[in-house]
């Protein structure tokens, strides 16, 4: 009996049908009355689309038979997107906040299971019934996919990678739950952060940073695209995305299935880690200090090797992307001051990264002194170096320099290319990276750990965002003014590492109203800033060392 | 594990739990052995709930120690979720599952059988316990406060838990409810679960646990046996009330220089004193007034109850700020 009881206990993550967490979800969410609607619903719309499409490609284009069956393909890759990346992830944020809110997670909590296993079982359990409703879309895109004769290495790639995004958005959606306190914040917050994730984020690919669209499904869609359509429309459309660039890692050309595959791996592990630290701990940091500065290292990794590759080609640059799109005969070669707001764009998201890893993994003032009475009851002198009650300030220094060595490799690629004969990218540039990196980096972890979040939040919307408005009104001005306004926005800590590239890159062609002002502007603002980093640092020594001591 | 862990079924050494600058629990010490149904008893706000919270490992404490039938709640977490049933405040239930289903999750969660038969059969077992059978089909959104304690509980049971960790259980329950948790703790009890239970009522505790202990601004102030508690937190204090037929003023004067002695009253022939001492004190002193030729006509003992004292603690906080 006991040995009985000892074999049941034991619940295997890989199990996932028989998690009890999953079957729990599947019983509530997969009830006649509610599952019966919602199949129909998404049954009917998919019978819309495949009938409405063949009859379109069959009775009034003419198309033959196995072109006329592909016709309703892409309309039914949409549909299931929308149920599995819409609805599934709102359900899952939704889902999880409402366990909160109804006051059930501490049940779930105290399950004898490993926060693997609990993970997920949430993570299928809580969107089964979309997952129902994209089962109930499939026939019809089988039927496309068998009877348009579609090769089957493209629907592999295609359903495969559908089916990672789909866990990417749902384990988005899961953090987002876990996180946001609000049940309705949390369904907000989800959606918005999938939006900006997945769709904002991905456009930086516009301005070099072409990594992040590997995130989504949509170059695997792309790719896939000529083998879903009619052939007709399959082989323009291939046509077209000769002049696409083709995806690859250094030196490495790999398969867009492939390279989207291996970005999206990172994000998910990171995911999960983040979701099993929480159910282990509900007051854990998200992440731990070792495991974010290796996802911050990743991601520059990432952007790195994804982004040097385009620049030998041309495809790096935003107005050769344009105009080999739209069929420009001969595009022109990019221009200097394109490159060089690349480069800022790179930094600018660097000093961002750092900012969100930062705020991750800086434990509050609470937080330290409950690790130092730990530590003291313990008989220890020091906090464990990446607990999460240690200081955050080492660990963003290393990606802080991490950040600004990767933003100097990047300004070497692009500059020291083809399109730039002569030019180069030397030392001195290097350590003015590194100072941007650290200073805004560090400032801001600094003040953080020294004065709270809310402190935090009003200083960025004063310093970041008010000179940012004030610049662009003043700059509306007159003319005469614009040198006034760079000097504005300069003080914004967002736009500095912008003005760096600027300033430091004897590429740069400034206009002649700025030539002056943003050079200047950018050395007085980052040595303010650098100065202001000195003096919250050691303000925030003298407050930990105070915390070290007991006193407060 | 050593001897002195394996003897109890509850350890908990230094506990501490801070919010921010607010010390919720401060350095408790206290254990709790096997088959007792133990009581905490506090004001609002003395910790009780942060001591439940770190004891059923959904709470790490600032530090401290905490063995659950000799496991370290802080090291071997999924370990101490085997043995613990933990039962919240206002237990909340979820909206989308009826009462059977729940508890077919929560039994095969924590694998109460290998087979579903065993859970349903365990499940109605459950039910059975806290009198809820014809409840096993309802929604448990549309359940009373009482019936959704007693599904919560029926859920803490399924496990069949070593330790049982009970907050305010009682509320919510109508007097007959209160009779049957009573009479099911102490069958729980008896065959071998330890159940520690919180309450801020003093006199409900005493009925229903074999000791219990208080706690009052994270700290513990008294643990026994309901009469050593009320000894420790009462001060032995009782008030007594003695009618003589003669000689009442004489008696005052006579009692006003013995120990333990304050607060006497005369009045309509009787006196009324307070008395602090051990029950052989206050023998004395009735043989005293009976040795001095004081003839007394009736007598009557007033101890002050769980809830004066109680009232007494939550008052001095407030007093203190």
């Amino acid at each position: 009996m006991k040995q009985e009881m000892e074999k049941a206990r034991k619940h295997s993550w890989w199990a996932v049908l028989s998690n009890p967490i999953f079957r729990r979800y599947a019983r509530s969410r997969l009830r006649p009355r509610g599952l019966g609607v919602a199949l129909l619903l998404s049954g009917l719309v998919a019978g819309f689309i495949f009938a409405l499409a063949r009859s379109v490609a069959m009775n009034r284009i003419g198309m033959e038979i196995s072109d006329a069956e592909r016709a309703p393909l892409v309309g039914l890759v949409v549909l299931q997107g929308v149920i599995l990346f819409v609805l599934g992830t709102a359900q899952v944020a939704g889902g999880m906040t409402a366990e909160r809110d109804e006051g059930v997670i501490d049940y779930q909590r105290l399950l004898p299971m490993s926060p693997l296993a609990k993970v997920l079982g949430f993570l299928f359990g809580l969107p089964v019934r979309e997952w129902a409703m994209f089962g109930v879309t499939l026939p019809f895109s089988v039927w496309g996919l068998w009877r348009g004769e579609v090769e089957t290495a493209v629907w592999v790639k295609l359903y495969g990678v559908m089916l990672s995004t789909a866990l990417l958005y749902h384990l988005t959606g899961l953090v987002t739950g876990t996180v946001v306190k609000n049940r309705r914040w949390a369904f907000l917050v989800s959606i918005g952060l999938v939006f900006c994730l997945y769709t904002v984020i991905p456009q930086l690919a516009k301005f070099g940073l072409v990594g992040f669209q590997y995130f989504t499904i949509t170059p695997v869609f792309r790719e896939a695209l000529p083998g879903l359509l009619p052939r007709d429309a399959g082989a323009a459309v291939e046509t077209a995305q000769r002049l696409l660039p083709t995806v690859k890692f250094f030196d490495l050309d790999l398969p867009e299935a492939i390279f989207t595959a291996f970005s999206q791996a990172g994000l998910i592990l990171t995911f999960v880690w983040m979701l099993c630290r929480r159910w282990r701990r509900s007051e854990s940091h998200l992440l731990d200090k070792g495991w974010a500065t290796g996802f911050f290292v990743w991601t520059q990794v990432l952007l790195l090797g994804n982004a040097l590759p385009q620049v030998e080609p041309g495809n790096l640059f935003p107005s050769r992307g344009l105009t080999g799109l739209v069929g420009f005969a001969r595009p022109q070669p990019p221009d200097a001051n394109e490159a060089v707001a690349v480069i800022g764009v790179y930094g600018v998201f660097t000093v961002v990264m750092l900012w969100v890893f930062a705020s991750m993994i800086t434990p509050t003032a609470e937080r330290q002194r409950a690790g130092w009475r730990r530590a003291r009851k313990q008989g220890r002198k020091r906090l464990p170096v990446a607990g999460d009650a240690a200081s955050g300030f080492g660990w963003v220094a290393l990606m802080a320099v991490a950040g600004g060595v990767a933003w100097w490799i990047f300004a070497r690629g692009v500059v020291e290319s083809k399109w730039f004969p002569g030019q180069v990218v030397d030392g001195g540039v290097l350590a003015g990276f590194l100072l941007v990196t650290v200073a805004l980096g560090l400032g801001y972890q600094a003040l953080l750990e020294w004065r709270g979040a809310r402190f935090v939040g009003l200083s960025m919307l004063l310093i970041g965002v008010v000179p940012l408005m004030a610049g662009a009104v003043l700059g509306t001005v007159r003319n005469s003014l614009t040198p006034v306004a760079a000097w504005v926005m300069g003080i914004s800590p967002v736009l500095i590492p912008a003005y760096g590239a600027g300033a430091l890159l004897d590429l740069s062609e400034l206009p002649a109203l700025l030539v002056r002002a943003v050079p200047a502007a950018f050395k007085f603002w980052t040595a303010l800033a650098l100065l202001g980093m000195l003096r919250v640092a050691w303000g925030l020594w003298r407050e930990r060392s105070r915390i070290a001591a007991g006193e407060n | 594990m050593d001897a002195d862990k394996g003897e109890m079924a509850i350890q908990v050494r230094d506990l501490r739990v801070d919010y921010g600058n607010f010390i919720a629990v401060d350095d408790l010490r206290l254990e709790v052995p096997r088959g007792e149904v133990f009581g905490l008893v506090g004001p609002n706000g003395a910790g009780k709930t942060s001591t439940f919270r770190v004891l059923a490992t959904l709470m790490e404490p600032t530090y401290g120690e905490v063995y659950l039938d000799g496991v370290d709640v802080l090291e071997n977490v999924e370990e101490a979720r085997r043995i613990v049933g933990y039962m919240p405040d206002l237990a909340p239930v979820p909206r989308d599952l009826r009462v059977r289903e729940f508890l077919e999750f929560h039994a095969a969660a924590y694998g109460v059988s290998s087979s579903r038969s065993g859970r349903r059969e365990r499940v109605a077992e459950c039910l059975a316990e806290v009198a809820l059978e014809d409840q096993a089909e309802a929604w448990c959104h549309r359940l009373s406060r009482g019936q959704t304690q007693r599904v919560v509980l029926a859920k803490t049971l399924l496990h069949r838990p070593r330790v049982m960790i009970l907050d305010e259980p009682a509320s919510g329950l109508d007097p007959l409810a209160r009779r049957d948790l009573r009479n099911a703790l102490r069958r729980l009890a008896s065959a071998g679960t330890t159940v520690f239970v919180s309450s801020h009522i003093l006199s409900e505790l005493a009925e229903m646990c074999t000791s219990l202990c208080v706690m009052n601004r994270g700290r513990l102030l008294a643990a026994g046996t309901a009469e050593e508690v009320w000894q420790a937190l009462g001060n032995g204090r009782r008030e007594l009330k003695i009618s003589f037929l003669k000689r009442a003023a004489e008696a005052v004067r006579w009692l006003g220089g013995r120990a333990g002695v304050e607060d006497i009253r005369e009045a309509d022939g009787g006196v009324t004193l307070g008395f602090s001492g051990t029950d052989d004190e206050q023998a004395d002193l009735m043989e005293g007034l009976i040795r001095e030729g004081f003839r007394m006509r009736a007598f009557e003992e007033k101890r002050s109850s769980f809830e004066e004292i109680l009232v007494g603690v939550a008052e001095s906080n407030r007093r203190d700020g």
